[in-house]
């Protein structure tokens, strides 16, 4: 039915108790496409990938991933899909090539080609000459990037990532970006990534989807989500005697659409920033104010986020346990 | 098929990369067997018994002289000789003695002219089965002086009492074995099969064979078997050595190899079937902590292993008729100390058969596949 498209979801839900994680999201990912959830931590981006996964059962609407519905048919979507969680997965007990070999048995691919892809992939991960040593002895980005050789072994048409870089220094995430780079230049395979970094969103991602508290709140590829909301710059101003006057006279400047305070410093959005800059720091003397600091960024989808939402990507609540009951308690039954 | 080697051959590598705790779970039933050989004796040895003798009259040494006699034999008490009766009383208070006998300055004159002498013991009645033992010897050394004589014939009206064993002989720490290798099984159900899977999940580490296409029975059936290989050759290992330390024959096990053996499977996996429906879905390993002493000790003390069922109130009993490990102590003794065939221990087998069926039933009913 929907065997065109390599994700197809339709008002998909997520209720945990009275708390709803993803609220009736609908989007569609095409074959080939590299594809990013992006929004803060606790925006429902890992319930939405689990659901999509088939780890977690929605509580309403639809998802077909692979041409298979995840709730009808979730062993077939399981063999089409590679997924790479959140949390580091590999075996610490095992070696790279164990925790490889093992995970393309478990896909039941036959020994001698196994053999080939698990050296082919260690080689392209640049883990090779690790390849034999316990897990246990890998550093954060190895395993990462293990991991990601691993979900490979069995050919997946699509490909889950579950905030792939996330706990990893700036350098091993670089190396994480050029696999990922890597692997869509043949345009066989299908990313779906969610990330809560603006940067690796932006440059990895062909269209990405903007997601806060459980709902989409803006969709499209980074420059036209950009282009989607007024100005093209924004100029941060450290202002000394911050009066409403100022925002007040600020705003009635023409080039001006936006203007949010904080604190000491305004955040302006404008078009032509750099052009701009001498007569809105004019509009601000003439007002009263001094001057402290003046600076001029491209927008990014950081400033698209907060043009949505108002306010910036924030840090995540705890998971809520019940004291009495604690952690480790199964919760409910299910399948 | 491929998938089922699979995770049994991870979880197998897994545990071969902790040798330690490979030689724990070997070692750890012996200590066992040694530790509870020593704490539940057939026999209690050693309790000091303080005698404060204020007579040395005839009787009095006769008295003593038994108690003597016991010390240098069974060894049931280490006799403490005293002169002061407040002494010997506040030791048993402190418990330095279990008990105190005190003869009275009196004691032979009235054995000799009234026949009713007096003696006093007073018993640490805390410890009631070291308080039974000793007044008991007491008993016996203060009616030892009645006879004055030994009969040459033994009466014609009172009946004898003579043992018949219907078995060869089995001694104390011999038929602690069973229970021993009982214990092995349950360690290495607890250590391996559902205990990975929580040890997984607390990791985070089963979300990437949950996205798998593995089945439920995959994932669950792998584990029991893993954990039943590991578990079936420590226990055939413990049971080997327990033989040769208490000196059962080897032949019994030789001759009953197969009966042993199967045994021994079907218990295991029991075992591991009941943690499966215990555990299948708990997410944290201290849980296992908890339940595993409790379990222990639920299961192995109304075995049969140590004291026999027969003598159990009715209830407990009743717990026992629905215990696996009571139906493995049961077909365990029945082949290595009656050295009964398969036949003798079908019944046996055919519950921890059905019982296994059941819980893996249950297993693979309550183990969830999602998160």
């Amino acid at each position: 039915m929907q065997g065109t498209k390599a994700i197809a979801v339709h008002e998909i839900t997520r209720k945990f108790g009275t708390a709803t994680a993803v609220d009736r999201i609908s989007f569609e990912v095409d074959r080939g496409e590299f594809f990013g959830f992006l929004g803060p931590n606790g925006a429902g981006k890992t319930t939405l990938i689990r659901m999509l996964t088939t780890l977690l059962v929605p509580t309403g609407g639809k998802a077909v991933v692979a041409g298979f519905d995840v709730a009808e048919d979730p062993s077939e979507v399981r063999k089409h899909i590679g997924v790479v969680p959140q949390a580091m997965t590999s075996d610490l007990d095992l070696t790279g090539r164990e925790n490889m070999d093992i995970y393309g048995r478990f896909y039941g691919i036959r020994a001698r080609q196994r053999k080939e892809r698990v050296e082919r992939l260690l080689e392209m991960v640049g883990l090779a000459q690790r390849a034999d040593d316990l897990v246990a002895t890998y550093s954060g980005g190895m395993r990462r990037r293990l991991e990601i050789a691993r979900v490979l072994v069995h050919r997946p048409e699509l490909l889950f990532l579950d905030e792939p870089t996330i706990g990893l220094d700036p350098q091993s995430r670089r190396v994480v970006w050029d696999l990922l780079r890597k692997l869509t230049e043949g345009g066989s395979i299908t990313i779906f990534l969610t990330t809560h970094y603006m940067e690796e969103a932006e440059t990895l991602c062909g269209r990405v989807a903007i997601i806060d508290a459980g709902r989409i709140i803006a969709m499209g590829s980074p420059a036209e989500l950009k282009a989607g909301i007024p100005g093209n710059d924004i100029i941060t101003l450290r202002v000394g005697g911050l009066t409403g006057e100022i925002v007040q006279s600020i705003k009635k400047l023409p080039f001006v659409h936006n203007v949010g305070m904080e604190d000491e410093s305004i955040r302006v959005s404008a078009d032509n920033g750099a052009e701009n800059l001498p007569g809105l720091i004019d509009a601000v003397r003439a007002s009263g104010g001094t001057i402290l600091s003046a600076s001029v960024h491209e927008q990014s989808l950081e400033d698209v986020f907060i043009h949505y939402t108002g306010k910036s990507i924030r840090e995540e609540e705890a998971r809520k346990i019940n004291f009495l009951v604690g952690a480790g308690i199964p919760r409910g039954f299910g399948r | 098929m491929t998938r089922l080697l699979a995770v049994i051959e991870r979880d197998l590598k897994k545990f071969k990369r902790n040798p330690v705790v490979l030689a724990m779970s070997i070692l750890m039933p012996m200590i066992y067997l040694v530790i509870l050989g020593n704490s539940f004796q057939g026999k209690l040895t050693g309790l000091p018994l303080a005698v404060v003798n204020q007579d040395g009259g005839p009787q009095a040494d006769r008295v003593m002289e038994y108690l003597r006699a016991v010390q240098a034999g069974p060894r049931t008490f280490s006799v403490a000789v005293l002169s002061d009766q407040r002494a010997a009383v506040d030791g048993v208070r402190s418990g330095r003695y279990k008990a105190a006998l005190i003869i009275p300055p009196d004691f032979s004159r009235r054995v000799a002219v009234s026949g009713r002498p007096d003696i006093g013991l007073f018993l640490d009645n805390t410890d009631s089965i070291s308080s039974d033992t000793i007044r008991n010897l007491v008993d016996a050394a203060l009616s030892s002086i009645k006879s004055e004589y030994v009969p040459i014939r033994e009466p014609a009206d009172e009946p004898l009492l003579r043992d018949i064993n219907l078995y060869g002989k089995v001694d104390y720490y011999q038929s602690l074995v069973p229970g021993v290798v009982i214990m092995a099984i349950f360690l290495g159900t607890l250590t391996t099969g559902a205990f990975n899977l929580v040890m997984d999940r607390f990791l985070g580490i089963e979300e990437s064979y949950l996205l798998t296409p593995l089945s439920k029975g995959h994932i669950v059936g792998g584990l029991i078997i893993s954990g039943l290989s590991i578990t079936t050759m420590n226990a055939a290992l413990i049971l080997t050595m327990s033989m040769l330390i208490t000196g059962i024959p080897l032949s019994r096990g030789i001759d009953n190899f197969f009966p042993v053996l199967f045994v021994v499977v079907f218990t295991t996996l029991c075992l591991l079937s009941l943690m499966f429906a215990i555990l299948g879905r708990i997410s944290h390993p201290r849980i296992v902590g908890v339940l595993s002493g409790f379990l222990n000790v639920i299961l192995f003390f109304p075995s049969g292993a140590v004291y026999p069922v027969a003598s159990f109130p009715g209830w407990l009993k009743s717990f026992a008729r629905v215990n696996p490990e009571a139906y493995a102590v049961d077909a365990l003794k029945s082949l290595l100390f009656k050295n009964a065939g398969m036949a003798a221990v079908s019944g046996d087998v055919a519950f921890l058969a059905l019982f296994t069926a059941a819980m893996m039933a249950l297993s693979i009913l309550t183990f969830k596949r999602t998160l």
